[in-house]
């Protein structure tokens, strides 16, 4: 297991002034190319849906269906994670485009955009790895730290990993709502529904596209169309769950008290953002399916920079990282994702019964 | 009620077809990105326009004359339109007068000069023919107030440009009217339109021209504005220009106190001199924090902070800069009315802080 790097007085100055630069020389390049990106990434997102949900409709045999849910389901994909995550951060406000505005935004998933704006850039993104704060380390579901607590269904986590990782989406649109906070008594029954309004109306809207009225326009083939639009809203689920899981929950990154990051400066945010994070390597067309999620670290250094400058800012990042000693956790998919497929069994287990590590 | 009925039902179906539970179907803009990837001038929710042709006009001074799509909704002459360009890959927009009439081609012209700092210029001027624009609906209501009475306009470099939309407007419908315009410019070679007003002369018989060139003749201001048109006190006037120009000739009319026969136009900001002494607030606007001081416009304090809000007009006209107020008071400098303290529209460019402020896009 890796330590946890810390720096103090001038070398944590030091690192915070190099990362502050590397975005302010980044920032300057912003322009025309990532305008093209995010526009082009729009217009394949548009063509693969029509693709996908046509061949559904009007396609004839399994080979035809296949296609039409493969193709929906990269349409799905790249719309959540390339387009809908990364402008919802904010990263295309410099566009002044009101199609692609954070504040607006509303993407092809059952999670509210509000709520997401409020969970994940806020929550997810400042608090990151501060157990107890940071309400996507283990989805309020899992324990992937001895910092939280075991009970005995908590053997049971790898079935329930299955079960949210097949229904991810889910996962993620009740996950502002806080649920678990309205059942323990702890929020008043007025707020709980004031916080499921907003997840209702956007599950319903989605549940009716997928499920009711895009079958309904295909007529007798409406069996077809609803077991393909399923097929591609599982294959988003267990994708990005995949892609989400790695950057997060490795077997190298680091946790955090709430008390180890009162008064936290901004380089030490940079360091618990490095540190809490973790990358995957592979081909572009690879990072492009992951939204750019691959480059987990940059992402969480420079939330509101046009996630395609990451792939260029990585080797920046890591060369910084080595110079200082700090750990930058990178991997291929399968290394990372065994990683954490490792942690949700091994904290499956009461602390005690498992042996320290040698 | 037998006479309600049909009305009823025509809601409910577009209620239903307005429905969100039926997008992406319903989207006019999913289904205008589509029309725009078969010919980019074409949109269901947008006014656009195709570049058809550029005509250098002075040193520096270009048209651009241009085909708007179905959205455009014409213009009358004297109006402006926002013209919103990309420059590196961010949208944006500023005001340009029409410098033609409205005419039978459907085509209308902007007369565009290229300003040392002006990002928006620099890009109009380097549009070819058949590129595409954005090109607002027209705004404003510069046109004489009478039909008949006799005229003075009074222009100052490309401040000429709507007075060139009003003269040609008038050619057009054949008028006798009594028109005497003053157009100023630094040097001869710099005074636009010099050639297509000689054709103008020829149809507009009451029409009269003085030229005057500021570099051989000094400045026109008051003195050699009264010396060129003796009888401007009993015409209408209208009036387009620099800052300081204008500022010249409204002193003029206020001290005749003739004011209100001066109708004006003008281009760019007219930003207030801030107070140094003035209180500063703290402004909240997406997540971004900077302070402005009271007497600055929003949008002055936002640009001075780094922050790239969207704008026009930048004078409270085309509300292209309006955006949520959540929380706090402003100040319109416009009207000089102060906001209630709770959540209203507001435009950047003409409110001014008189406390904390939270804004939302």
């Amino acid at each position: 297991m890796t330590t946890k790097t810390r720096l103090y007085g001038d070398e944590l100055a030091a690192f915070e002034s190099e990362l502050d630069a590397l975005r302010v020389e980044t920032l300057a390049q912003v322009g025309e190319a990532d305008a093209r990106h995010i526009r082009r990434m729009r217009g394949f997102v548009q063509g693969s849906a029509i693709a996908g949900r046509g061949l559904l409709m009007f396609g004839w045999g399994p080979v035809s269906w296949v296609a039409g849910v493969l193709a929906l389901a990269t349409a799905k994909i790249v719309e959540n994670m390339e387009i809908g995550h990364n402008v919802m951060h904010g990263q295309y406000d410099w566009m002044n485009d009101p199609s692609l505005h954070s504040a607006t935004y509303e993407w092809d998933i059952v999670c509210d955009g509000d709520h997401w704006r409020h969970s994940h850039n806020v929550e997810h993104h400042d608090h990151t790895n501060v157990i107890g704060k940071d309400h996507d380390f283990g989805y309020g579901m899992l324990r992937l730290s001895d910092q939280q607590r075991w009970k005995k269904a908590t053997l049971l986590q790898p079935l329930w990993y299955a079960l949210l990782a097949m229904n991810f989406q889910w996962g993620v649109a009740i996950h502002d709502i806080k649920i678990g906070r309205f059942l323990k008594g702890r929020m008043p029954r007025a707020e709980f529904r004031e916080r499921m309004r907003p997840f209702l109306r956007k599950a319903g809207r989605q549940l009716f596209k997928d499920y009711v009225l895009f079958p309904a326009l295909a007529f007798w083939q409406w069996p077809r169309v609803l077991l393909g639009n399923l097929a591609a809203n599982l294959i988003r689920n267990l994708w990005t769950n995949a892609i989400i899981f790695c950057g997060h929950f490795t077997e190298q990154v680091q946790t955090y008290t709430p008390r180890e990051v009162a008064d936290e400066t901004r380089g030490q945010w940079y360091l618990r953002q490095i540190q809490g994070s973790s990358n995957l390597e592979g081909s572009r067309l690879f990072h492009l399916l992951t939204g750019e999620l691959s480059h987990q670290i940059e992402h969480h250094l420079f939330p509101d920079l046009p996630a395609p400058r990451y792939v260029q800012m990585a080797p920046r990042v890591r060369e910084i990282c080595a110079r200082y000693g700090v750990h930058y956790n990178t991997g291929g998919f399968w290394k990372q994702y065994g990683g954490v497929l490792a942690r949700i069994f091994r904290y499956a287990l009461p602390p005690r019964r498992r042996l320290a590590p040698a | 009620m037998p006479s309600n009925q049909p009305k009823e039902r025509v809601s409910i179906v577009r209620r239903v077809l307005r429905s969100p539970l039926l997008a992406p179907l319903n989207q006019a803009e999913a289904w205008s990105r589509l029309a725009s990837a078969l010919n980019p001038a074409w949109s269901l929710v947008e006014s656009r326009a195709r570049v058809v042709r550029v005509v250098d006009e002075a040193p520096g001074v270009r048209s651009l004359w241009l085909k708007p799509n179905r959205r455009f909704g014409g213009f009358q002459p004297g109006q402006h339109a926002l013209l919103e360009l990309e420059v590196n890959g961010a949208r944006q927009g500023r005001c340009f007068s029409f410098s033609s009439a409205p005419g039978p081609d459907g085509l209308v012209r902007l007369t565009i000069k290229r300003k040392e700092s002006g990002r928006v210029s620099a890009a109009a001027h380097a549009l070819k023919p058949g590129q595409v624009v954005r090109l607002g609906r027209a705004q404003g209501a510069f046109a004489p107030r009478t039909p008949d009475q006799p005229l003075l306009m009074l222009a100052a470099g490309s401040g000429m440009t709507p007075m060139m939309s009003l003269l040609m407007a008038m050619a057009n419908a054949g008028s006798g009217r009594d028109v005497v315009l003053v157009q100023s410019a630094s040097t001869p070679g710099d005074l636009l339109f010099a050639a297509q007003l000689d054709e103008l002369a020829a149809r507009l018989p009451g029409l009269r021209r003085h030229a005057h060139a500021s570099a051989n003749r000094g400045r026109l201001d008051a003195p050699a504005i009264a010396a060129l048109v003796p009888d401007w006190a009993s015409r209408e006037a209208m009036l387009c220009g620099p800052d300081g120009f204008m500022a010249t000739v409204e002193a003029m009319y206020a001290q005749a106190g003739l004011a209100d026969r001066l109708a004006s136009e003008s281009f760019g900001r007219r930003a207030a001199p801030v107070d140094p002494g003035a209180a500063s607030h703290a402004v909240q606007f997406n997540g971004a924090r900077f302070d402005v001081a009271s007497g600055q416009s929003l949008l002055d304090g936002a640009e001075a902070a780094g922050l790239q809000p969207r704008f026009g007009c930048r004078r409270g006209i085309c509300r292209t800069c309006q955006c949520r107020k959540l929380g706090g008071t402003v100040l319109n400098q416009l009207t000089g009315q102060l906001s209630g303290p709770g959540e209203e529209l507001i435009q950047l460019c003409i409110s001014t802080p008189q406390s904390a402020l939270e804004l939302a896009p």
